[in-house]
């Protein structure tokens, strides 16, 4: 748009051009909320890493290509696709709906695996933990979850070291509170 | 009127007398020149060492210490908003809104960088519905025509990433553009920004459409929506800027039934279910009427033609023959208002309207029929023709139109 959006014929106000002192106390307002909701995102990241509990996941075979196409890769965890035999709620899951993921070490290794999906979070014993996800698709005999933890903003580091296609550890930090993120990224043994 | 005339042909205007030296001195009062001290040389200069700071930033943004990186963004959104603050004051109020707007977009990069320098994507859509309210914010402190327009944009990129990455509608982010700047626009209506909001809340509504996987035409429920509220507004041009958009989309939508609609591939997710669709619009088309009615404006209820729900007929011919005939039914309709109102711009768009539905129609009704080249040369003296026919009535209105100004003018009394 070529046109100035304050034309001659059509200027402010004079009393709206200088702000008058409590339009200047709101934009302060405003600018502070601005900045601390910024500082409360790194606060809840930082704070999920250094509180929360961590453990590890394995993911599905990915693909280096991902990297290609922007500065994350895509992540499909075992846990993205369980079978419906763990649903533990009384009604049948259906799209959209939140489900809890029971997770426990397996016995031989570290990484967790699902032992129970629920629609309300369950109560958790000893190495047990839960993760929040959503129920993303249903068939007849399994669901596709999602957890917001299937994007990973990939360091320079780590960047075009794969490949081939590896699996993944993952290392994730669940907060008391049950906000969850990525800490860490390993590769495993390639895939062929 | 711009200044840059007044101060070119002002002294003219004195000499021949048609003003005074005074009045031509009160008339560039009126347009006072904004105080832009600064020079161009200096701000171009500003520039590219804001360009090269940066290019800097960015080329080594992965390898800074993430505190940095923190404070960075922070330091830029504070530096924006204050440098807006600054110059508004100096009255420079172009750059100022500039900085401002410039502080907005600031912000949301902010979230999105700082979420995924934690690797917090989420699956809550707080984060970047905060953008939108802050653009809401400072678009009802500014009262600036150019906030509420990022605010528009930023609101519909919000819902479309919501829709696309999250999987997920927000309908907090289209109720608070819907109440926000909706409010705004009715407290100062505007004829632009009318238009803006319109395609912003059409926008969400059919991500919302999308979203819910509901047969496409309930889109023309909200869209009516947003064209009843032009109906209430007091002011008219911003009332018709805010109407343009839906009917807009009534016209292409009825428009592309009617030339693609025989394949039917997807009628499946074409129409609603009738009896509720057509009391959902009945009520919609009641709220419209009786604000025409309160305003005054009853024969602009003709728009509603262009929903009249043709597209309930299946099957090829018939949908394409109620499609056209809801679409003659417009079109016609605004060609005769037009004459009415003796409105030149009206005619226009009338003309183009209805030409089109002809072509349309003609392309539909007789491609089967016809020998190729006899299709195409009676379907172009069939346009010619009819073309020369409109362009003569609406000559005739508008030479009628001006005759009765005229008359108008000479009879009214020499002061």
């Amino acid at each position: 748009m070529t046109e100035p959006l304050l034309s001659p014929l059509n200027p402010v106000p004079a009393a709206a051009l200088a702000l008058p002192a409590h339009h200047r106390r709101w934009l302060l307002w405003l600018v502070a909320a601005q900045v601390l909701f910024v500082l409360g995102v790194a606060v809840a990241g930082y704070a999920t890493a250094a509180l929360g509990r961590s453990i590890t996941l394995q993911t599905e075979p990915v693909d280096p290509r991902d990297l290609l196409y922007g500065d994350h890769l895509r992540l499909r965890y075992q846990i993205s696709e369980l079978p419906g035999s763990l649903w533990r709620g009384s009604t049948l899951p259906r799209r959209k709906d939140a489900a809890y993921v029971l997770l426990e070490p397996q016995a031989a290794g570290v990484d967790y695996a699902a032992v129970g999906i629920y629609p309300e979070a369950p109560a958790t014993t000893g190495q047990q933990v839960v993760l929040r996800g959503s129920v993303q698709d249903v068939w007849r005999r399994g669901l596709r979850l999602r957890y917001g933890l299937e994007r990973y903003y990939v360091p320079e580091t780590m960047n075009r070291q794969m490949r081939q296609r590896r699996r993944l550890r993952v290392q994730i930090s669940i907060a008391p509170w049950g906000q969850a993120r990525i800490t860490q990224v390993d590769t495993l043994g390639a895939v062929r | 009127m711009s200044r840059k005339l007044l101060e070119m042909d002002g002294p003219e205007w004195v000499r021949r007398g048609v003003i005074t030296e005074d009045q031509r001195a009160q008339l560039l009062a009126l347009y006072p020149s904004e105080a832009n001290a600064i020079g161009l040389l200096p701000l171009l200069g500003s520039l590219l060492v804001l360009l090269s700071a940066l290019s800097v930033v960015a080329a080594n943004w992965q390898s800074l210490p993430e505190l940095l990186r923190l404070g960075l963004l922070l330091a830029t959104l504070v530096a924006a908003y204050a440098g807006g603050e600054y110059f508004r004051r100096r009255g420079n109020t172009s750059l100022g809104m500039g900085l401002v707007a410039l502080g907005l977009v600031v912000f949301g990069v902010s979230i999105v960088l700082t979420s995924q320098l934690y690797q917090l994507i989420g699956y809550d859509l707080t984060g970047l519905l905060a953008w939108a309210v802050a653009g809401m914010g400072l678009t009802w402190l500014y009262r600036s025509r150019l906030l509420f327009l990022l605010t528009v944009i930023i609101s519909g990129i919000v819902q479309g990433y919501n829709t696309g990455q999250l999987g997920a509608f927000s309908y907090l982010t289209a109720a608070g553009t819907a109440l926000g700047l909706g409010l705004y626009w009715w407290r100062r209506p505007d004829a632009l920004l009318g238009g803006v909001l319109a395609g912003g809340l059409l926008w969400q509504a059919a991500l919302l459409i999308n979203h819910l996987h509901v047969k496409i035409t309930w889109f023309f429920i909200p869209a009516m929506l947003v064209y009843a509220l032009g109906d209430w507004q007091a002011d008219r041009p911003a009332g018709r800027a805010l109407q343009g958009p839906p009917l807009a989309a009534a016209f292409l939508f009825t428009l592309g039934l009617a030339l693609f609609g025989e394949s039917d591939f997807y009628a499946g997710q074409l129409r609603a279910p009738l009896v509720p669709y057509l009391a959902a619009l009945v009520a919609v088309l009641a709220l419209s009427v009786v604000g025409k009615q309160r305003r005054g404006r009853l024969s602009s209820a003709t728009d509603w033609l262009l929903l009249l729900p043709g597209f309930y007929f299946t099957g090829g011919l018939p949908l394409a023959v109620a499609t056209l005939v809801v679409l003659y039914a417009y079109s016609g309709s605004v060609l005769l208002r037009a004459h009415q109102e003796q409105n030149p711009d009206r005619v226009t768009l009338g003309t183009v309207l209805f030409v089109l539905t002809t072509a349309v129609a003609y392309f539909k009704l007789t491609w089967g029929f016809f020998d190729k080249s006899l299709f195409f040369l009676l379907g172009g003296l069939l346009l010619l023709s009819l073309s020369w026919w409109l362009q003569r009535r609406a000559a005739r209105t508008l030479a009628a139109a001006n005759a009765a100004s005229a008359s108008a003018a000479s009879a009214a009394p020499k002061p």
